[in-house]
């Protein structure tokens, strides 16, 4: 068992590893000959399974000829052909990791010179180890002293704390770091019996808004709709039994305020959040329903999807929406994922899911690096 | 009577509140020692394993300064003066910046303190002259303390670097937040720090593991670096992030000196009047042969140790003394001590204590950091005992709580036998009783088919 890469575009991996971690701690991580998976499955909310294409750069060249290599490999490539070894009994290596910690640890990537990521064991602790170098610019020896005078005592002693042996001309400093993640090796039994959810053909997607600002009304939402509960715990006088035990289930759906999430084929996504105080909704319109790709579907089974009888609904029609109820809360973790400044195909099933399509820039239409969000309903 | 008055300048205080915040991360409370030509804030911690000391200079960090005692407290040691006062407190009246373009700045500050046996309420008071003619005044309380330093004897270091602190601090960044411990040590060019973290951890939440960090940087990125070679050295992280941190702000470059591990640790450095020292007690590997230094196999070394098989060698003559090496001690350990925390009060009567009283679970898993102040007690003392030979005096770190003006710098050689006969007494006591050292407890060794 051998696993062993360079880390290209660390900070594009730290952002995953980030939006990652927002959902569940524990990650299961799988590594393939030609593309490494991370799964995220906590046990409650959302689950994420993304994927990351090991990119072959000269596979690339050679059917294309023309393309010169920088722009052949996709900016935001991780993993690269060249410098990935994989070694396994199966067709993969299996192993769970606290996603946080090597979130923790990509830190020290940044500005890195070189990066490599490899699997390895200490004390029969399997590990997974990050080692990096960095070299910096530094000008002479940290600045506090840098007289010409000083280079030449290399005799100090501890009698003569002011002399110095350090070489004080500006030089290429160089650190070396490794930051040892403890990992879980898991069997491919383990494995088996986790799968990537199945879901009914949609009735809409849409491709999201900007996150940035669809994450800041969801949080405003979120955020209205908890401290309405919180004001009406202060005002509620329990009169009678019935009014408490109402009271009290208003209090335990809005503590965990649900949003409203719906859209349309014809472009419109909204946002809306319904307490017994207030209603709110946000609208957006001109948003682009991207069509199917040909080459997985035929014109006939197209015609037949759920999404066609809503795209025959009219642009105002209520019929044509399909909607989704969703924890405010979660939902906010999932759009941390915008920090990647991806593309988000959101597809809804009316009442029943809401799955979403990321796709990290560099690799749209390459449909390669993916992250998929699966996002359960809650019924009313 | 004691007086004490002192007048700070806007940048004193800043510098003050610096130092206090530094303080706090050691202590809840600051010890207050005014002396004729410095005063000096100290903390200790609370395991007693770091020592932080601040000696403000009488000349440079004051505008005025004067101290006065009339000899008529009978023990207090002459002319010092010593009180507690939370941190906490202090920090709500220094608050750090002064924004001098506000018209109500603090253009001064004045603190007296007076004790007088014939006055019933004696407090600190600190006035803050500011603009416009505003004076902010506060009354503290104080509590009286003993007050003690660990002495560290600089000249014995043996090994020494010298670097800033923001070169320090880089190396800090790259470690995870739960980090708790740094080993140190210099290989071929290199010198490498390593966090880890010794807490016990259930097998099974492997996930839960710390990561383990290593940064290897060039010995030429330090001022000096005269270390010898793969030895390791291992302290707090907490402490040495404190000391580093406020030497940042102080822009001051930070030397460390030390000698081996399980030995004091010293950062130093000095700022605008003030000289700043943290003696930090030192954990590692006495012989430092091989670089074991990963936290799961100090896991798992632990974890052995639990075990009741240890197998004892009969290669020396005393063999109760045997089984406690083995059990306590296997091959490559951690070191494992009980934690001797001594009061400062009677070095004797807090060794006769920790040896007679029941310690709260010394069991190999508590181990923990050797307080800085059991005197002259390493591993050596397990190994066949000379009697007769006198104790090489080494840069033990010892209590001076003589409060004599002059025994910080005199006393040092003077305290040493004092030391080495205490720790004589170690070896002697538990040999009267039990013939089991000190450390062991009855029902430990039972464990190991000894004494069934």
């Amino acid at each position: 068992m051998r696993f062993r890469t360079q880390l290209k575009n660390t900070r594009t991996f730290s952002k995953l590893t980030a939006s990652l971690s927002s959902l569940g701690k524990v990650c299961w991580m799988r590594l393939e000959y030609d593309v490494v998976r991370f799964t995220v499955i906590p046990e409650q909310g959302t689950q994420v399974w993304a994927q990351i294409p090991v990119v072959r750069v000269k596979l690339v060249l050679d059917l294309i000829p023309q393309v010169n290599l920088t722009d052949s490999s996709p900016k935001d490539t991780i993993f690269e052909e060249s410098s990935y070894q994989l070694e396994s009994n199966s067709d993969a290596i299996n192993i769970e990791i606290n996603i946080s910690l090597l979130n923790r640890a990509l830190r020290s990537t940044f500005g890195a010179s070189s990066s490599q990521l490899r699997l390895t064991k200490k004390d029969k602790m399997p590990l997974l180890a990050l080692t990096v170098l960095t070299t910096e610019w530094t000008e002479g020896n940290m600045a506090l002293a840098t007289d010409e005078s000083g280079e030449q005592s290399h005799a100090a002693g501890p009698s003569a704390p002011n002399e110095v042996v350090g070489d004080r001309r500006a030089r290429e400093r160089e650190t070396w770091i490794t930051q040892e993640v403890p990992i879980k090796i898991l069997h491919e039994d383990v494995v088996e019996s986790l799968h990537e959810p199945h879901c009914p053909d949609p009735d809409v997607y849409i491709i999201l808004p900007n996150l940035m600002q669809l994450k800041s009304i969801s949080d405003r939402f979120t955020k209205l709709a908890s401290t309405d509960s919180k004001g009406r715990q202060s005002g509620i006088v329990v009169a009678d039994p019935a009014a408490s035990t109402t009271g009290a289930t208003a209090l335990t759906t809005n503590a965990a305020p649900k949003l409203e999430l719906s859209a349309n084929m014809h472009g419109k996504l909204r946002l809306a959040i319904a307490t017994d105080d207030l209603r709110i909704a946000s609208v957006w319109s001109g948003l682009v329903n991207p069509p199917l790709d040909p080459a997985h579907i035929t014109q006939d089974q197209a015609s037949q999807l759920p999404s066609e009888r809503m795209r025959e609904a009219g642009d105002d029609d209520e019929a044509g929406w399909a909607k989704v109820r969703i924890d405010g809360k979660d939902w906010g973790r999932v759009l941390s994922v915008g920090r990647l400044s991806p593309k988000v195909v959101a597809c809804f099933i009316n009442d029943t899911a809401l799955v979403l399509y990321v796709y990290l820039p560099g690799s749209w239409n390459g449909e390669e690096s993916c992250l998929t969000y699966y996002i359960n309903s809650f019924t009313t | 009577m004691t007086t004490i008055s002192l007048s700070l300048a806007p940048p004193a205080l800043v510098r003050l509140h610096d130092v206090l915040i530094c303080l706090s991360k050691f202590s809840d409370t600051v010890a207050i020692e005014a002396e004729h030509d410095l005063l000096r804030l100290s903390a200790l911690n609370s395991t007693k394993t770091a020592f932080a000391s601040f000696a403000c200079k009488r000349e440079v960090f004051f505008e005025a300064y004067s101290f006065e005692v009339r000899r008529s407290i009978a023990g207090n040691g002459g002319d010092r003066f010593y009180c507690q006062i939370l941190i906490k407190a202090l920090l709500s009246i220094f608050r750090g910046r002064v924004d001098r373009n506000k018209d109500t700045a603090v253009e001064r500050c004045d603190m007296e303190l007076h004790e007088d046996p014939q006055q019933t309420e004696c407090r600190l008071t600190v006035k803050m002259i500011c603009g416009l003619g505003v004076i902010k005044s506060y009354k503290l309380t104080y509590e009286p303390a003993s007050i003690q330093h660990a002495v560290f004897d600089r000249s014995r270091a043996t090994n020494q670097w010298t670097a800033d602190p923001r070169f320090l601090k880089q190396v800090i960044e790259h470690f995870s937040l739960s980090a708790e411990q740094l080993d140190m040590y210099s290989d071929s060019g290199k010198a490498v720090f390593t966090s880890f973290t010794t807490k016990i951890m259930d097998g099974k939440e492997v996930l839960k593991y710390p990561v383990h960090t290593s940064v290897a940087t060039d010995k030429r990125d330090f001022e000096e670096f005269l270390v010898e070679d793969n030895m390791h050295i291992a302290i707090n992280l907490k402490d040495f992030k404190a000391a580093v941190a406020h030497a940042e702000t102080a822009n001051a470059t930070i030397t460390a000196r030390y000698t081996r591990p399980c030995k004091p640790l010293q950062l130093a450095y000095e700022f605008e009047g003030v000289a700043a020292e943290f003696t930090i007690m030192t954990r590692g590997e006495l012989d430092g042969e091989t670089a074991p230094t990963s936290s799961r196999a100090a896991i798992r070394e632990l974890s052995q140790r639990q075990t009741p098989a240890a197998p004892i060698s009969g290669r020396r003559h005393e063999t109760s003394r045997e089984a406690t090496q083995n059990t306590q001690m296997p091959p490559p350990p951690p070191r494992t001590r009980s934690i001797k925390p001594l009061n400062g009060t009677s070095t004797q009567e807090h060794l006769s204590r920790s040896t007679a009283s029941e310690r709260p679970s010394a069991s190999a898993l508590s181990m923990e950091y050797d307080s800085l102040f059991v005197p002259a007690d390493d591993d050596r003392q397990w190994d066949e005992m000379n009697e007769e030979e006198e104790e090489e005096p080494q840069d033990i770190l010892g209590w001076d709580a003589s409060g004599r003006p002059d025994a910080f710098e005199a006393t040092l050689r003077d305290e040493e036998p004092d030391f080495s006969r205490a720790g004589t007494k170690t070896n002697q006591e538990p040999k009267d009783e039990m013939g089991i050292p000190p450390t062991q407890r009855i029902s430990q060794v039972r464990g190991f088919g000894l004494f069934d």
